[in-house]
């Protein structure tokens, strides 16, 4: 009833027992700031019941193949929060903009 | 002279479980994973589908379908999940390593075949 | 289509820091969900502060004392979740925790295929290799052959169990006791227990020396 390979609609990108893969590498990273934050983040709108840590999967999941590859891990939660907020609406891409670019400004102006 | 019977007074109805309390399946029974492949939010990975193994604990206490949690709805649907183990060699063809090795997983109660 | 900067790694504050897309992002969703008073302005940090309480030495703690106390470790095999809660250890809501002891006939592994599962109330966040591709696909197939890329080697003789983390069950590995650890008091145990052998992707090396000792 399914088809056997990897590009079928019904197998999740993140779905990766068992597939073929590259060479593994026992890389660590420590921690920036910012992914430290957006994991926080994540527990956060857990525990105030605003997104679970099981629709943030089925978000992350959604992002699609392209993109998951493109963002590393914390850049996935920032674009699956975002589009489950605005799904949610609890903000809108508006606001979203808005604010993105106030606070690029504020970078802006300490660094002058 | 009145029968016993008679003079017995009601019994009392038997205990009911409400439909997904009573775990269905118990440590030592032999499970098979269901051959489904939903679109969409999935837990159960696709290299277990249609395999079998054996039911090794129940896990306590019953919790909501992660699959419908993914998308927000959290009541009503709590079942048991189970801890099922999976020979390797089932698994994987030509697997290469001890036939005792073996793969554990949770499975939420829809997903399990008897048998 | 836009290329969104991934960000100038810099250290914050310094008035150089360029922050990507991505982090601005971040910050934007946490101002508003505080403006709109769907988070508290603390919230954030306070949550930071409990990531950072979190770390391998919790659960080196655990597996140093079921190594000292039978009954303790028969708990701890038992309901993992209430064990922790013995020593001070409380778990995320919603999870449950299942310790798999390593014996000399069985050795666990532990994994989450699908996203990242990991027992982080007891050893805190997960290594990048534990997140990856790579690991996720090969451990739960060739399990041996992974290990040896670790550089631990399972004897045909043993079997190897891996557990795929899919649900609120997290899975902690409880390693084997290293020879030569008989005159090792608790704590001397806890600082030997690393968060890869609680991973299960190594084992625990034989003591030479007690801590004091001369060689």
């Amino acid at each position: 009833m399914s088809a056997q390979n990897r590009d079928a609609a019904d197998w999740l990108p993140n779905d990766l027992g068992g597939v073929a893969t590259a060479p593994f590498e026992r890389v660590e990273h420590p921690m920036l700031p910012w992914e430290k934050r957006c994991h926080a983040l994540a527990d956060v709108l857990d525990f105030r019941k605003i997104i679970s840590t099981e629709e943030k999967r089925r978000g992350v999941e959604a992002l699609g193949e392209t993109t998951i590859n493109k963002l590393s891990y914390y850049e996935r939660w920032a674009v699956c929060f975002a589009n489950l907020l605005f799904a949610k609406g609890v903000i809108t891409p508006e606001e979203l903009a808005l604010k993105m670019a106030q606070i690029e400004a504020r970078f802006n102006r300490s660094g002058e | 002279m009145p029968s016993v019977q008679s003079q017995r007074p009601p019994m009392l109805p038997a205990p009911r479980w409400a439909d997904g309390e009573a775990a269905l399946f118990k440590a030592g029974d032999r499970v098979r994973i269901a051959e489904r492949f939903p679109i969409g939010h999935y837990r159960v990975p696709r290299y277990i589908r249609g395999k079998s193994g054996m039911v090794e604990a129940v896990i306590e206490p019953r919790a909501v379908n992660n699959e419908e949690e993914g998308f927000g709805r959290n009541a009503g649907s709590k079942r048991h999940y189970y801890r099922v183990a999976l020979p390797m060699a089932e698994l994987w063809q030509g697997y290469a390593g001890s036939a005792r090795d073996q793969l554990k997983i949770e499975v939420f109660e829809t997903w399990l075949i008897r048998g | 289509m836009p290329n969104h900067d991934h960000g100038h790694v810099d250290t914050e504050g310094s008035g150089d820091y360029t922050p990507g897309y991505y982090e601005i992002l971040e910050r934007s969703l946490a101002e508003l969900l505080v403006e709109k008073g769907r988070i508290d302005a603390n919230d954030i940090r306070r949550e930071i502060e409990v990531l950072d309480s979190r770390n391998p030495a919790l659960g080196a703690r655990l597996v140093a004392r079921a190594w000292c106390d039978a009954e303790f470790k028969k708990r701890l095999l038992a309901n993992g979740r209430k064990a922790c809660e013995e020593l001070g250890i409380t778990s995320y809501e919603d999870t449950e925790l299942i310790v798999l002891e390593n014996t000399e006939s069985v050795h666990n592994l532990v994994v989450c295929t699908l996203c990242s599962c990991y027992p982080r109330a007891v050893i805190g966040l997960p290594p990048d290799w534990y997140k990856l591709k790579p690991y996720r696909a090969r451990a739960v197939k060739e399990p041996r052959t992974l290990l040896k890329e670790f550089g631990t080697f399972i004897p045909d003789d043993m079997a190897i169990h891996v557990s795929d983390a899919t649900a609120q069950v997290r899975y902690l590995v409880l390693p084997q006791r290293p020879i030569g650890t008989e005159d090792f008091t608790e704590e001397e145990l806890a600082k030997l227990v690393t968060r890869d052998s609680m991973i299960g992707v190594v084992r625990l090396d034989p003591v030479q020396v007690h801590p004091g000792e001369v060689p």
